[in-house]
């Protein structure tokens, strides 16, 4: 089980399904979700480069379109690879499927892509098959459509 | 009440007892027991808290379906009062468009008019004339004729005098009155 999950949205509501979601299926113990990059910017801009020990969530859910922040997914997730260091498991969840900017996601370090939809447990458990592999690293960027 | 000086397994069967069931993922910190009674209750809450999301789950989503539908009437809704805002445009443009060629047919006509009053005129001012100069004409070589024969000329010389009188004043009179007229017609215009 993850211990630390962070989920970066605009949508309140996706957080609420989120969290259920994810403790129905076992699949964090902690998730802190927030609304905006800029507000998960300032956190990890504070985590490092300033105190790289810093405990940091184990794995980072980012949406790609963040309404009202500087920021879309891909931004933040190149900003979390390269400039605060790249420890966590990282990953796009949006209703988008676009090739383009999966590939964008792809070239900044993104190890997923969960197309969001009404029935997201599937995917979500899916992903928690493959946690281990973005873990070490071994397992290939992934779709999960 | 449970004291901080209770076992956890103490502090589990007071809750037990007053059918408090523990919720959230606190339930997943607690190790798996042999013990039956615990066993059981961790079960319960287990069971509990995910009915309770299931339940949750189920209503955000129909929130989340139900918001996602409104925005959509929303756009729809928007596009519809844009398009009739386009369709109420048009029809008061084709509206001004139609006023337009009204008032310019209504003018072509008022002008058709003028030309044919303008010609018909005309066309009474040159019969006038050609009858007051052909009368004249005829009268004149009459009085010359009965001159030149040298018969008793008093009545024709009386008639030609009258008559020339009262042609030159009928000519006048034609003139005054397509004077007249003309005038009106560049008034009232």
């Amino acid at each position: 089980m993850i211990d630390t999950l962070m989920l970066i949205d605009d949508e309140n509501l996706f957080h609420l399904v989120f969290e259920d979601a994810c403790s129905m299926l076992d699949i964090a113990l902690s998730i802190e979700a927030l609304d905006s990059s800029d507000e998960a910017n300032a956190k990890f801009k504070k985590w490092f480069p300033d105190d790289p020990d810093h405990e940091r969530p184990q794995c980072v859910f980012v949406d790609l379109n963040i309404v009202g922040s500087s920021y879309d997914g891909i931004e933040m997730i190149r900003k979390i690879n390269h400039e605060y260091g790249n420890g966590c498991v990282i990953g796009i969840i949006s209703s988008s499927s676009d090739p383009e900017e999966i590939e964008k996601a792809k070239a900044v370090g993104a190890q997923f892509w969960i197309i969001k939809s009404d029935d997201i447990e599937p995917r979500l458990q899916e992903f928690h098959r493959d946690y281990e592999g973005y873990v070490n690293k071994t397992a290939p960027f992934k779709i999960y459509r | 009440m449970i004291s901080s000086k209770d076992t956890v397994k103490e502090a589990i069967l007071k809750a037990k007892s007053k059918k408090v069931y523990i919720e959230g993922n606190f339930v997943k910190l607690l190790a798996k027991t042999s013990d039956t009674e615990v066993k059981d209750y961790i079960e319960e809450c287990k069971t509990r808290d995910i009915n309770q999301r299931r339940k949750r789950l189920d209503i955000t989503k129909q929130v989340q379906k139900q918001n996602k539908e409104l925005e959509e009437a929303s756009v729809i809704k928007e596009a519809l009062v844009i398009e009739l805002q386009n369709s109420l445009e048009a029809t008061e443009a084709a509206k001004k468009e139609a006023e337009e060629l009204r008032d310019k047919a209504v003018e072509d006509l008022d002008t058709l008019q003028k030309r044919t009053q303008f010609e018909l005129i005309n066309l009474i001012v040159r019969v006038a004339l050609w009858i007051i100069l052909g009368v004249g004409l005829l009268t004149t070589i009459l009085y010359i004729y009965v001159l030149s024969i040298g018969i008793d000329s008093t009545i024709i010389e009386s008639t030609w005098s009258n008559l020339f009188g009262i042609l030159l004043t009928n000519s006048f009179s034609i003139v005054g009155t397509i004077m007249g007229v003309k005038y009106a017609t560049d008034k009232s215009n």
